[in-house]
């Protein structure tokens, strides 16, 4: 019955799915660059579209804000030389223990699914 | 040559076309009605101004001093328009399943909100009853002048009182919310965004109509579009030549109808004596009547001639004064009670006045 709901679903699209899965990692790629340096928002744009988890740059900033607002990024002013002061994101302690959840469980979801895979 | 505006970007100083500048304000205000229920709206959309100012600054680098409104049309692309930027999961199954199997998702909508029947002010060729009537049914605007017009040349004179009854009584589709219920889309802020963005595009290719503007027109669509151009200015013409006629006409009828309200006070207070009173030389065959009918012809005849000109003063007084537009109930109202006062007089009148014209003899009785 499960199955019969599922395939009947209209949306059911590898494109769909993909997209799906890359937006879970979004938020966690995010905190993992700024974790290695303090970033600025077009340094994170350029990371992140080569790894092909944004199409439009636009995404990235309501994400950045939320982060933000939830205490998990801070950001400081820093003077530019090419033109005006720039925010440079990095994680507040709050931050780096929910990455540290965050790693702790991809780790076993990419366990579990290497797990499915190979058996 | 084009005009240029100069403007602060994210605390950076940049030459912009006009056309791209109005682009690029419809965007960042689609933008920021876009996130307007996110926590730090005005951050997101402060931090993406930032964004873009960065990528005019490199197109100013590389050596172009004026930001073109292609330019902001491919930055707008890098960005991501305000519909690409949700991510929720409802908002992205939609996304996708429109992708998937287009116009079918996109009738469904359709379908599902309400439409209106507005008469369209963007693209009118009188009062844009026709192509508000093509919104509501999806046709050509076109396609519906031709009609009304072929109809009305060959004889259905209907057409031409229906078309003038919805021209008043149809309101105009001011709003944004207002047109897209005559397009029939639904009223959410994203729309309303995108009937501004779109009206925007729509002034500065000088299309004039919503509904085939993704399609190219044929050569017999051009040839339809030229005719109903020209028959349009041709009427417009008359319309004015009528008007200027009609100026005589309005004080004509202005006095009359003082002359009837004076005649229905006098009727109803001196019961027809008083005139006689009033005005002794004048020949009183025609009150010779019950005051009864004399009243009802007065009442009949302030009607007949006093509504129509109490809406033509009435509008000229909302044109220059702002006033509001009469309702709909009230002009409906207002219509049928001046139909059935033609009805009436055209009953009541001959009846009235045939003692009259038997007495002076201009009409011969036969075999009475």
């Amino acid at each position: 019955m499960h199955i019969f709901v599922l395939s009947n679903r209209k949306s059911m699209n590898v494109d769909n799915v993909k997209s799906q899965m890359r937006k879970g990692m979004l938020e966690y790629c995010i905190l993992l660059l700024v974790r290695k340096e303090p970033s600025y928002a077009s340094d994170i744009i350029q990371k992140l579209k080569e790894a092909k988890l944004i199409v439009v740059e636009g995404t990235l900033y309501p994400l950045l804000t939320r982060l933000k607002n939830d205490d998990l990024l801070e950001y400081e002013w820093v003077e530019s030389t090419q033109g005006p002061p720039r925010k440079y994101y990095k994680l507040t302690p709050k931050g780096e223990v929910f990455l540290g959840e965050l790693e702790l469980s991809w780790k076993e979801l990419n366990e579990t699914v290497n797990h499915i895979a190979t058996n | 040559m084009k005009k240029t505006l100069t403007v602060n970007l994210g605390g950076t100083v940049f030459h912009i076309d006009e056309d791209a500048y109005h682009l690029l304000d419809k965007y960042l205000s689609n933008l920021k009605i876009h996130f307007r229920k996110e926590e730090g709206a005005d951050e997101i959309v402060k931090d993406m101004e930032l964004r873009i100012s960065e990528l005019f600054t490199e197109k100013v680098n590389a050596g172009f001093q004026v930001i073109s409104i292609d330019y902001v049309e491919e930055v707008i692309n890098r960005m991501g328009k305000p519909e690409e930027l949700s991510d929720d999961e409802v908002k992205e199954e939609d996304k996708t399943g429109q992708q998937g199997q287009g116009s079918y998702t996109g009738s469904k909508e359709t379908a599902q909100a309400h439409r209106r029947f507005y008469r369209n002010s963007d693209d009118k060729i009188l009062g844009g009853v026709a192509s508000g009537l093509a919104a509501y049914m999806g046709w050509d605007p076109t396609l519906v002048r031709l009609l009304i017009f072929v109809l009305a040349f060959f004889g259905v004179g209907v057409v031409i009182p229906i078309y003038i009854v919805c021209w008043i009584v149809v309101p105009e589709a001011y709003t944004a919310a207002e047109k897209l219920a005559m397009r029939g889309e639904k009223v959410t802020v994203e729309n309303i965004g995108k009937t501004v963005t779109e009206g925007f595009e729509k002034v500065s290719n000088g299309v004039n109509d919503y509904v085939n503007s993704g399609k190219p027109r044929t050569t017999l669509q051009k040839l339809g579009d030229a005719f109903v151009q020209v028959v349009g200015v041709c009427l417009k013409i008359v319309l004015v030549l009528l008007a200027i006629v009609l100026c005589p006409v309005l004080f004509v009828l202005l006095i009359v109808l003082f002359a009837l309200i004076v005649a229905a006070i006098g009727v109803v207070f001196g019961g027809g004596a008083a005139f006689i009173h009033w005005f002794p030389l004048m020949d009183w065959g025609m009150a010779s009547l019950s005051p009864g009918s004399g009243i009802l012809v007065c009442i009949t005849g302030i009607a007949l001639v006093g509504i129509p000109l109490a809406g033509a003063v009435y509008s000229i007084f909302c044109h220059l004064l702002d006033w509001k537009p009469m309702s709909r109930n009230v002009k409906l109202m207002l219509i049928i009670l001046w139909v059935i006062s033609l009805i009436a007089s055209a009953i009541l009148f001959p009846t009235i006045t045939l003692p009259y014209w038997i007495h002076h003899g201009s009409i011969d009785v036969v075999g009475c």
